[in-house]
Formats: C-alpha cells, structure tokens, sequence
C-alpha cells in the first residue's frame, strides 16, 4: 500500500474513532435516563419533593430537588472518574492539569458553570414549568449553539454536510417527543420561566462543548473532564446546597438520609452512566470537532426512549419510527463524510 | 522544566523546532522526562500528538512507513512541527519565548 492510502486509512481510523466515542456517548447518556427517572421516585428524594411541595408549590419543589439529585450525581460521577483516570494512571497529568489554571483548568471549572448549574438546573426548571418532552427537545438544540460558537470562536470547520447532519438529528428528536411536546404547548397558562430554563440548557450545554473544546487543545480529555467535574462539585456542594439551606429548605437533612441501598445503587449506576458519557463526549471533541461530537451525541434522545421502553414497558408513539429514521439519516450523512475533509479540524 | 507541566505543552515544544520532531522520538523522550512505562502510556502519548494534530496545533511534515518497527511495524510515522495556530495557543499557555 502506498504512502498516501496508509495515510487516508489512518486518518479513517481516528474519524471512526471519534464518531465511535460519541456515539457510545449518545447509548450511555440514553441508559442515564433509567437511574435518571427512577431516583426520583425513591426516597429520600420523593418524600423531600413532597414535602417542599406542600409550602411552596410543586414547580418549586421539582426544582428544588433537583438540585441535590444533581448534586448526588456529580457526587457519584466524579468517584467513577477517579477510580477510571487512577486505572489510567492520570493523577499525575491531573496535578499537573489543576496546576495550569490560566491555560488548561479555568476553561473546565468554566465549563462546569454552564454544563452544570445553567444547562441541568435548566433542564429540570423547564420540566417541572413546562414538561418532559419539552425540556428534552429545548435540550437537543444544543449542537446548533456549540457548532456555531465553535466555528466562530476558534475556526473549528464546520461542513456543510455535518451541519445538515445535526439538522436531521433535530428535527428526528423534536419528532420522537413531538406529541408530548404538544400536549404540553397545548395546556396554556405556561410560566415563562420554563422557556427561559429551555433556553439555559441548550445555551449551557452548547457553550460548555465550545469551552471545553478550547480546553482540550492544550489538555488531556479525561483529566480536563474530571476537572470539571470537580468544578460542578463544588457548585453544588459548598455553594448551592449551603445557600438553599440558609434559605430554609430541608438540603442537609434530606441529604443526611441518601443511604438507603436502593437508592445507593441508583445513584451509582446513574454516575457511572452520566460519567463515561462525559467521558465519551470530551473524547470526541477533539477527534471530530465540537459540532460533529455533539450532534451524534444528540442521538440520546432517541436511546433515551428506546431504554425506558424496554425497562418500564412504556411503549413510546409512532413518531419514535419517523424521528428515529430521521436521526438515523441524520448520523449516517455525518459518518460518510469524506474523511479527507477532516484532516485538520480548524481551518489553517 | 521538564517532567512538571502537562504533556501536551511539553509535546507543543518539543516540536517547535522548523525541522519538526518524529512521533516516536517525542514519545520516547516524554516517557523518560514523565516517567511513563509500558506500552500503553507510550500509545497514550501518541495519542496526545494524534489529538494535536487533529486539533490543528501540529501538522505533518514528513510520513514514512515504520519497517523496522522502530514504533510500531506496518504502521505510520509522522514528523510534526508546530503550526501557526498552535504558537498563538501555545504563546498564552506555555511557550514563552513567542
């Protein structure tokens, strides 16, 4: 073989690669959705939900709990992270990593803003004021606002072809949940903060892959994500939690009373899910860019479904067929790109 | 200093040189300066350089066909030498000299 089709082949390999690492992203996050819907029915989450509810109404209250759901979850997957860069034997580029704030570790702690209090916290407002399949389709725009600013920010190539792949992806997700999404538009008087929480996750979610991406230029994928990891802990932990319980709610006591062995187990099935989705996720960024990375990524939404059909017997509408051969289209428009055009990632 | 910033600034000035640097010879020279053994940190640091390259940081400058498995046999060998847009993101991170 000559020189040149060995450097095609390799080039091949590391584009499949990175659609892989994404894609594997797309499963884990879909799976996430398992321990993701049944926690909140497990105590002590479910007796603290109703008790806010009954002082401050259930919007309130979902989001309220939400956050020491989310607060558990990052708790959760920062434990699988460590136990999988100690396998890696990353702790010393970690070091190394936390040590280069300017450069390498403010753009992760950064990421952990908008990936974690703005676009989960978000997500859970647009739910509880909105709706479920509202929140999940307001959360499927978040390739558009990470290509854009990718490709803007840092000149990251964007085709024309990848972006009609995303597209596709969209609109295959806004069709799966498009019947729910109606119902819920359909029922009227909707609080305007459940647009606004939509809104904080694409836009968060989306900014955090453009940050992230700039960040992984100059660091290492699985030490970068720990890292903001480690900066969602402490949002949560030292200064949410703390805050809402100044503010009289019951974080602290409810929190106290997690060890329950069911929810125990969820718990850690949901950060070993939600971890190594990250994982995959901030692998594929710097393999086949942000925009590419994240729309594959965005597949979640129909695993999602097809997951909780499978667990809980909830046979999801016909619409799954249409949006899920759209998504389909959508990943095999970006998988059969011609690599050639992927050489390099930003425009020289 | 070597051994105490994080690789892939070390990898950035490594090949910051206009002849450029061949993939196994950085590979080599990071697992002596880190103290990294075993195949798979050396595939580790490789894959640091592949996700430079990918990146737009690094670009190759010379391929050959590994022969002699000087790295891997059957397999390519790359010469990277830092790219324009590697020295403007390296200049805020880690090369001073720019």
């Amino acid at each position: 073989m000559d020189l040149q089709s060995l450097k095609k082949q390799e080039h091949q390999r590391r584009i499949r690669k990175g659609f892989m690492w994404a894609f594997f992203c797309a499963i884990l996050w879909g799976l996430w959705y398992i321990p993701g819907t049944v926690v909140w029915v497990l105590n002590p989450f479910d007796e603290m939900y109703g008790e806010i509810a009954a002082t401050n109404g259930d919007s309130t209250s979902l989001v309220i709990t939400a956050v020491l759901i989310t607060a558990f979850n990052a708790l959760t997957v920062i434990m699988a992270l460590m136990v999988w860069n100690g396998a890696l034997g990353k702790f010393g580029e970690m070091k190394r990593t936390i040590m280069e704030f300017k450069p390498c570790s403010r753009w992760f702690f950064l990421a952990s803003i908008f990936g974690g209090p703005i676009a989960i916290l978000g997500s859970f407002i647009s739910m509880g004021f909105v709706g479920g399949a509202f929140a999940a389709v307001a959360a499927l725009m978040y390739p558009v606002v990470g290509s854009i600013l990718a490709s803007k920010w840092y000149g990251e190539k964007i085709s024309k072809r990848a972006f009609v792949g995303i597209a596709f992806i969209i609109i295959g997700g806004i069709t799966i949940f498009g019947g729910g999404l109606l119902t819920e538009l359909g029922n009227g008087n909707i609080v305007w903060i459940g647009y606004i929480g939509g809104l904080m996750a694409a836009v968060g979610w989306g900014i955090e892959g453009a940050i992230a991406g700039k960040g992984l230029d100059i660091a290492e994928p699985d030490v970068g994500l720990t890292l903001r990891f480690v900066g969602e802990n402490i949002i949560w932990w030292i200064i949410a939690i703390p805050l809402l319980a100044i503010a009289g709610f019951p974080m602290i006591k409810y929190a106290l009373l997690v060890f329950e062995p069911l929810t125990m187990l969820l718990l850690i099935f949901a950060g070993i899910t939600f971890g190594f989705c990250y994982v995959t996720w901030y692998k594929s960024f710097p393999l086949i860019g942000v925009g590419r990375g994240q729309g594959i990524g965005n597949l979640y939404g129909l695993f999602a479904v097809v997951f909780i059909a499978l667990f809980f017997g909830d046979i999801p509408s016909w619409t799954i067929l249409v949006g899920g051969a759209l998504c389909l289209i959508g990943s095999s428009v970006m998988f059969s790109e011609d690599a050639g055009q992927l050489e390099s990632l930003r425009g020289e | 200093m070597a051994g105490n910033r994080p690789i892939k600034f070390r990898i950035l000035e490594l090949c910051n040189k206009s002849e450029g640097a061949w993939n196994y010879e950085i590979v080599k020279q990071i697992q002596k300066e880190y103290n990294l053994k075993g195949d798979f940190q050396r595939d580790s640091i490789n894959f640091d350089l592949i996700e430079l390259a990918s990146g737009g940081l690094l670009k190759d400058v010379e391929v050959k066909v590994d022969e002699e498995g000087i790295y891997k046999k059957g397999f390519l060998l790359h010469k990277y030498v830092i790219t324009d847009f590697g020295k403007t993101r390296a200049a805020d991170a880690c090369l001073m000299y720019v």
